[in-house]
């Protein structure tokens, strides 16, 4: 009987003292570099100054199908980049209405896929990135070659993803109007 | 002598301009580390522990290799995730995307039921409901009116069932030749 209790509680304080090895390695592994980039990063960030990419957002209200890269890819990364999570959205203030909602699409979906490189984007949510990159350093494989082409082909899923909630905000928007003209 | 005096003034103030930024960086940093990073390290670290110590990991493993071990598992994944009725509930604080990430990368990934090549597809089968619970607080931070937000939020939740599994399809193209000396 006792010995039962006390395999019990053998079992029962292992499961925290692995959590606690996970951890420690976590803390040791991950958080010195994770603060000497964050001090960088935000250095930067206040010496260049965030409001000078104000000027893209203007410039990326424009139509035209020769703006669609700057308003879903390039107004996004600086976007992101400059601002973070969540204060990325505000940069919308600056489009028409029929391009805001498809714009916060594209900015909300890039606040993931460069936290390999710069994790400053999004420090509250890194595990969607790190949770994965722990399973291939596991395997003793460096993490930079899968951080570069999340962060790449992240740039072409908002792209996508901006242009196709364009569409469909336009489609909904006249659909919207037809019904509102007929009511009266 | 004035030419001097003024030379030494403008480079005082511009130095101590940048320390402050530099230093201001630093508290900002460990201000980030503290109250957004470390407790999620924290219960990641006790959700990994349990993991470890019960076997539950084997029983996940075997329950997820089918789905997460091919394109075509990952992209149902991705529908599943981008549902209309599931995404806002999926998206709040991107914690299930962290925790489906953990797993998969402390289990299949890490054990090497699936090529590693594949964790560029998972990072986005994942995460297709990133920021569909924060549709309306998005739109709002962009100083949208209440009819874009009415129109917006259907707008992205229809588009993310498309761009959802595009994003996987694109991200698996891409991943051909990612660690591609990779035996396992």
């Amino acid at each position: 009987m006792l010995d039962f209790l006390v395999w019990l509680a053998e079992g029962f304080i292992g499961l925290f003292i692995a959590g606690g090895d996970v951890f420690v390695s976590l803390v040791t592994g991950i958080v010195p570099l994770l603060i000497i980039l964050l001090t960088f990063v935000n250095a930067l960030i206040a010496l260049i100054g965030p409001e000078r990419i104000d000027r893209v957002g203007e410039w990326a209200a424009r139509d035209g199908a020769i703006y669609y890269p700057i308003r879903y890819i390039l107004l996004p990364f600086l976007a992101t980049f400059f601002l973070t999570n969540p204060m990325a959205y505000t940069m919308g203030r600056f489009l028409p209405e029929k391009y805001k909602p498809a714009f916060y699409d594209a900015a909300v979906s890039y606040v993931h896929p460069p936290t390999g490189i710069f994790p400053h984007i999004n420090p509250g949510e890194l595990f969607v990135w790190l949770g994965i990159a722990a399973g291939i350093e596991t395997l003793g494989l460096s993490v930079v070659p899968l951080a570069v082409r999340y962060l790449l082909i992240g740039l072409v899923v908002i792209f996508i993803r901006g242009i196709v909630t364009e569409n469909i905000t336009n489609v909904m928007w006249a659909r919207r109007t037809a019904t509102a003209k007929a009511a009266v | 002598m004035q030419a001097v005096n003024s030379f030494l003034v403008a480079m005082g103030r511009g130095v101590g301009g940048v320390v402050g930024a530099l230093y201001q960086a630093g508290r900002e940093a460990i201000d980030q580390i503290i109250v957004n990073i470390l407790p999620f390290m924290a219960f990641i670290a006790l959700v990994i522990g349990i993991i470890l110590e019960t076997g539950i990991g084997d029983l996940i493993a075997n329950a997820l290799a089918p789905l997460a071990g091919s394109v075509v598992g990952l992209i149902v994944i991705s529908l599943i995730c981008a549902l209309p009725i599931l995404s806002p509930l999926l998206g709040p604080g991107a914690v299930i995307a962290q925790v489906v990430g953990t797993l998969l990368g402390s289990t299949l990934i890490a054990g090497g039921t699936i090529h590693p090549s594949l964790a560029l597809p998972a990072l986005f089968a994942i995460n297709p409901q990133v920021g569909c619970d924060f549709i309306p607080v998005g739109l709002a931070l962009g100083e949208a009116e209440p009819e874009t937000v009415e129109v917006g939020v259907p707008a992205i939740l229809f588009s993310r069932m498309v761009t959802g599994p595009i994003a996987v399809i694109l991200a698996w193209l891409a991943s051909f030749g990612l660690y591609a000396d990779f035996a396992g």
